[in-house]
């Protein structure tokens, strides 16, 4: 039973952060029908961004992690003028393949500027590790958890309660009906990517802290794919269930299914619950069924 | 006042839309403008607020005057903050998603005086049916909601000018009739209004001055009343004066005899 509970405990948390890395594809697709494959080139670059600010700098955590995440958002708005802004109005697939190249480029020049070696990376913050008989949730875990789902709240902040929100969500509906209103489409979906290079920045710089940080850390970028594709691409909300969901897959088939003897299946299994969902919606658990009118 | 001088435009640098359109809105006046279907009216309107971009639209030719000044080639967030020119797109071009609240809100956007809540009042005093509705997302009204509200949302971006697109399209004509007089009500408290209409026989009944626009080119203008007294206008807009049945042949005929304008 402890075993259960310390399995679900451990898929939610990471389930938050997935959640927050998810969001940061969810408010590009439906801004402007994208699908960021350079997550997470994005992701490195951020944490290499809070890297410099944090440990080289020696600056403290709290002023850190604002600076960091702001060099983030420039860096994802630098990215979004130079690669995406000329394809304004054009399909969402040309986008999507622009950040297939993207990623290339991004991640050889991450090593080029920062080598091919790990960096180690631990954080100093108070210490809530949570120790109960058998149960044990580390403290880096909970607080990655705790941090993505604050940002996660003040993404949603954001979105609903401020004047760029209502502009994004508007420009995200409809580009020509918002420039038709006086709205800058193209500033608010340089927000958006800013906006979303942040999400990403604040869920790879707590993936870093588990371990350490070198350009593969993006790998762990590509778990976004399952969490959007299951909670549905266009839904905030789903962002957030699917990233528990996978989280959950993760830490369940983690520590039940691959002690039977299947190694790595860990990373498989979010795939395959991806396959029977998409066979029963195909829009995701929580996205919307389009209507296609040309 | 509004004057678009031999404008000439095309879509992806081949198709010809507009052929030299020359017209002019009067400051405070209705100008209407029909035309069948295909003949560049939302071209038009589009090259005039500033949204030809985004449709791959080039003007290649003429130019278009607020006053003195020349806004050819000016964005459509340019054209609304320094002219106070707003371009209702036809098919009520509302945010679906959003509440009609939020609506109002994202029209206001380029705006950063403190006066929204003023304005979003005053809409709701032009559409006491969007009060209540205030809190309804706007794809779950009805279509003539929509329109008001869109009409609505281009009142808060405090214009001078408003161009409306077929505000009519799809709505009933008790709904039409409203709308109708609310843009009369609109100009009477001093806008300058351009209107777009296949519904040529209201929309010339609340104009003063019209215009016929056929294969990208103005092929007939006069005032409302003479255009509405007009015999070709009769007959091919209004659907008039015919006895008997006209075969598509005649109207080719009456395109032949109109070319030379």
């Amino acid at each position: 039973m402890t075993d259960l509970i310390q399995t679900l405990g451990a898929g939610l948390l990471i389930g938050c952060v997935y959640g927050l890395l998810g969001l940061g594809i969810v408010i590009i697709f439906r801004a402007s029908e994208a699908f960021n494959f350079a997550i997470g080139e994005f992701l490195v670059i951020g944490s290499f961004f809070f890297y410099i600010f944090f440990f080289d700098l020696g600056l403290p955590f709290l002023v850190a992690l604002p600076l960091g995440l702001l060099a983030s958002g420039a860096a994802g708005a630098l990215i979004e003028r130079l690669s995406i802004k000329p394809l304004l109005g054009r399909s969402g697939l040309s986008m999507t393949i622009i950040t297939l190249g993207l990623a290339s480029v991004l991640r050889a020049s991450v090593q080029l500027i920062f080598g091919a070696h790990s960096y180690s990376f631990f954080i100093e913050l108070p210490d809530i590790t949570l120790e109960s008989g058998y149960l044990l949730f580390p403290s880096e875990r909970i607080w990655a958890g705790v941090l993505s789902v604050v940002a996660f709240g003040l993404v949603i902040f954001f979105l609903f309660r401020t004047r760029w929100g209502v502009a994004i969500r508007a420009t995200s509906e409809s580009q020509p009906k918002a420039m038709a209103f006086g709205i800058d489409a193209r500033f608010i979906l340089l927000l958006v990517w800013a906006v979303s290079s942040m999400c990403i920045a604040v869920a790879g710089i707590m993936i870093s802290n588990f371990g350490a940080l070198s350009y593969l850390t993006g790998i762990a970028g590509l778990r976004a794919i399952p969490v959007v594709l299951i909670g549905g691409m266009d839904s905030i909300g789903g962002a957030l269930i699917g990233g528990l969901i996978v989280g959950l897959c993760e830490a369940l088939v983690g520590s039940y299914i691959e002690p039977l003897g299947l190694v790595g299946f860990k990373d498989v299994a979010p795939y395959l619950l991806l396959l029977i969902v998409l066979f029963i919606r195909p829009y995701g658990l929580f996205g919307t069924a389009r209507i296609e009118r040309v | 006042m509004l004057s678009v001088e031999n404008l000439r435009v095309v879509y992806h640098d081949v198709i010809s839309i507009l052929n030299g359109v020359s017209l002019k809105a009067a400051a405070g006046q209705i100008s209407v403008l029909i035309g069948a279907n295909g003949a560049g009216k939302t071209t038009l309107l589009r090259s005039i607020g500033g949204m030809l971009d985004i449709y791959e639209g080039d003007i290649i030719e003429g130019d278009i005057k607020i006053g003195e000044a020349s806004v050819r080639g000016l964005d459509s967030t340019d054209i609304i903050k320094k002219f106070g020119l707003t371009y209702v797109m036809e098919d009520r071009p509302v945010f679906w998603y959003l509440t009609i609240e939020e609506n109002l809100a994202a029209a206001a956007y380029s705006r950063w005086d403190g006066a929204v809540k003023t304005d979003m009042e005053k809409v709701f005093e032009y559409f006491p049916v969007l009060k209540k509705l205030r809190n309804q997302k706007a794809g779950y009204t009805s279509g003539g909601e929509q329109q008001m509200l869109a009409i609505g949302m281009s009142l808060m971006t405090r214009p001078k000018i408003l161009l409306f697109d077929e505000p009519s399209l799809g709505l009933a004509p008790m709904i039409t009739e409203e709308l109708f007089r609310i843009i009369k009500r609109l100009n009477q408290e001093g806008m300058t209004i351009l209107l777009v209409e296949q519904n040529a026989h209201a929309a010339l009944r609340i104009g003063h001055h019209g215009y016929v626009l056929e294969n990208g080119r103005v092929v007939l203008e006069g005032t409302a009343g003479a255009l509405l007294e007009n015999e070709d206008v009769r007959e091919f807009y209004l659907g008039a004066g015919a006895k008997e049945r006209k075969s598509y042949q005649d109207a080719k005929r009456y395109k032949r005899r109109k070319r030379w304008l």
